[in-house]
């Protein structure tokens, strides 16, 4: 137990150091800037619809559901084909 | 057709006075015969688009572009407004809005198939990017590359021409959204910007920074707007509290989780979403170019762009258009999913773990393209390295101002602090450490 309190101390020093040159280089470069379409977009909606089904009560090893992607909109996952105009 | 057939073809007439390009015979192809083609081939090739909304100027399409009041050619944008001027005559006018004289933000919930404005349409592989014009003042030839200018002055009679006909290049877009900021304002802004990243930033950069060779240029975009309905479906979990399991002498504590099977549903319409219809821009590795910067500085403000009319390019460099409606349909196709994802995020606010969507369905019912030019103010620098080293942009947008940049660094002198404050806090962690039992 004091063990791992004592390297959890000792790895607060590299990851701030990490975390300095990261944001310094973040800030300079903007790589991770882009239009933000979802937001800044004229999006009307109709209100969104769908079914919620209970599967199972399971026990998980992590505090989140594994491969968490709900803010990751741009994240692509597998695509049905959809319906295509004419196609009838 | 044998080569008899073809001896036989009427010569090139000559066409007196001006014209349009596309009116204008090259001399290595022989204009077609129409009288030769088949009726039925003629009417399909003569018969308009039925899904086209026809942007065209036939007024313009001499290339003159004449001042209402005085008839002269030297007509300028009024750099802050969406007004011409004659700088002959002084008289002043407002340009037509796309939206209103095409209805273009009209209707989009009844969209059916693929609308592509006249100006959008396929770029022809053998379309050259030299337009030829025959001055209607004094009738001598003025060529104009439309590579990265979209007007020219009659070197004989000063007639100032533009490439207002929508030929087949890619070149001319239905629509221009004009310049508000002026370059004053863009290099203001571009020398703040860089001025509160100047400490760790490139020596070479900071040496050679001009903010003052910041270059206005129109940029071609594909403005769309999207009928469309996405399903997605995925799962959510919620926490039902922790558990302790005892395995041999260790224990740990495990999560307690309802999990749900979920399917969303989201109908909804895309106004004016914009997507970089050079393939050069549309590309956003970050790890080989900085286009993303110039990606970041939108949202512009589309509803308010103009009817085409090379004038409003006067002074400002463009880019041509190489990427056609079928080319960017993956694209859209991904941003309306991106949209749609963002759009059902609230309904699964209840999941405190989180959810993971596995699959998702596009409908896209109907989409109309329109093309246009967009104003940017761009300053770049080149940073020699491997693979040709990476050039950095720093761009404003052309009407609202917003500005953002890559500044290339200094890399030693970024792990500076890096070092220094992760090894403080490492000196103070290891006191702590020498403390403990």
């Amino acid at each position: 137990m004091m063990d791992d309190l004592k390297d959890l101390l000792l790895s607060i020093g590299p990851g701030v150091g990490c975390a300095v040159h990261w944001a310094i280089y973040r800030y300079y470069r903007n790589l991770d800037k882009t239009h933000a379409f979802e937001r800044e977009t004229t999006i009307v909606g109709k209100p969104v619809t769908g079914f919620d089904k209970l599967v199972k009560r399971d026990l998980k090893k992590e505090a989140r559901i594994e491969g968490e992607n709900t803010k990751d909109h741009r994240q692509r996952v597998k695509r049905i084909p959809g319906h295509e105009p004419g196609s009838g | 057709m044998s080569n008899s057939n073809d001896a036989s073809l009427p010569p090139t007439p000559s066409l007196p006075g001006s014209v349009s390009p596309r009116e204008r015979p090259s001399a290595g192809n022989p204009p077609i015969n129409q009288a030769s083609v088949a009726q039925v081939v003629r009417d399909e090739r003569q018969a308009p688009d039925p899904l086209a909304i026809d942007t065209s100027s036939p007024e313009l399409k001499d290339g003159a572009n004449r001042c209402p009041n005085c008839g002269a050619t030297d007509i300028r944008p009024t750099l802050g407004s969406d007004e011409l001027i004659c700088h002959y005559c002084r008289h002043q006018w407002v340009a037509v809005r796309v939206e209103d004289a095409f209805g273009l933000g009209d209707g989009i919930d009844q969209l059916e198939g693929t609308v592509i404005a006249s100006g959008a349409a396929d770029i022809a592989p053998d379309a050259s990017s030299m337009v030829s014009f025959k001055c209607s003042g004094c009738g001598a030839e003025v060529t104009i590359n439309t590579e990265n200018a979209m007007t020219a002055r009659c070197h004989w009679c000063r007639h100032v021409f533009g490439v207002n006909e929508q030929v087949a290049n890619g070149a001319v877009p239905d629509a221009v959204l004009p310049f508000h900021i002026r370059k004053e304002d863009a290099v203001q802004r571009i020398s703040q910007f860089v001025g509160k990243r100047r400490l760790f930033a490139l020596k070479a950069f900071k040496e050679q920074f001009t903010p003052e060779n910041v270059t206005g240029v129109y940029l071609p975009y594909m403005i769309v707007d999207g009928n469309a309905s996405a399903e997605i479906n995925g799962y959510g979990e919620i926490a039902k509290g922790r558990k302790t399991v005892r395995t041999g002498l260790r224990t740990r504590t495990l999560h307690v989780a309802d999990v749900y099977r979920l399917k969303r549903h989201a109908d909804f319409t895309v106004d004016d979403l914009p997507l970089e219809s050079s393939a050069e821009r549309g590309d956003l590795d970050t790890s080989r170019n900085t286009n993303n910067i110039i990606n970041a500085i939108q949202p512009f403000d589309t509803k308010n762009a103009v009817k085409w009319n090379a004038s409003w390019l006067y002074g400002f460099s463009s880019e041509k258009r190489d990427q056609n409606v079928a080319q960017l349909r993956q694209r859209l196709e991904d941003q309306l999913l991106s949209i749609a994802r963002a759009q059902v995020e609230t309904s699964v606010d209840g999941y405190d773990r989180g959810v993971r969507w596995e699959s998702e369905r596009l409908d896209l019912h109907g989409s109309r393209w329109v093309t246009m030019y967009l104003p940017v103010w761009l300053y770049s620098f080149h940073q020699p390295g491997a693979g040709g080293g990476m050039l950095h942009y720093i761009a404003v947008n052309g009407r609202t101002g917003e500005t953002m940049g890559s500044v290339p660094l200094q890399r030693w002198k970024i792990l500076l602090p890096a070092i220094t404050v992760g090894g403080v806090i490492e000196l103070v962690a290891l006191w702590i450490v020498s403390w403990l039992p």
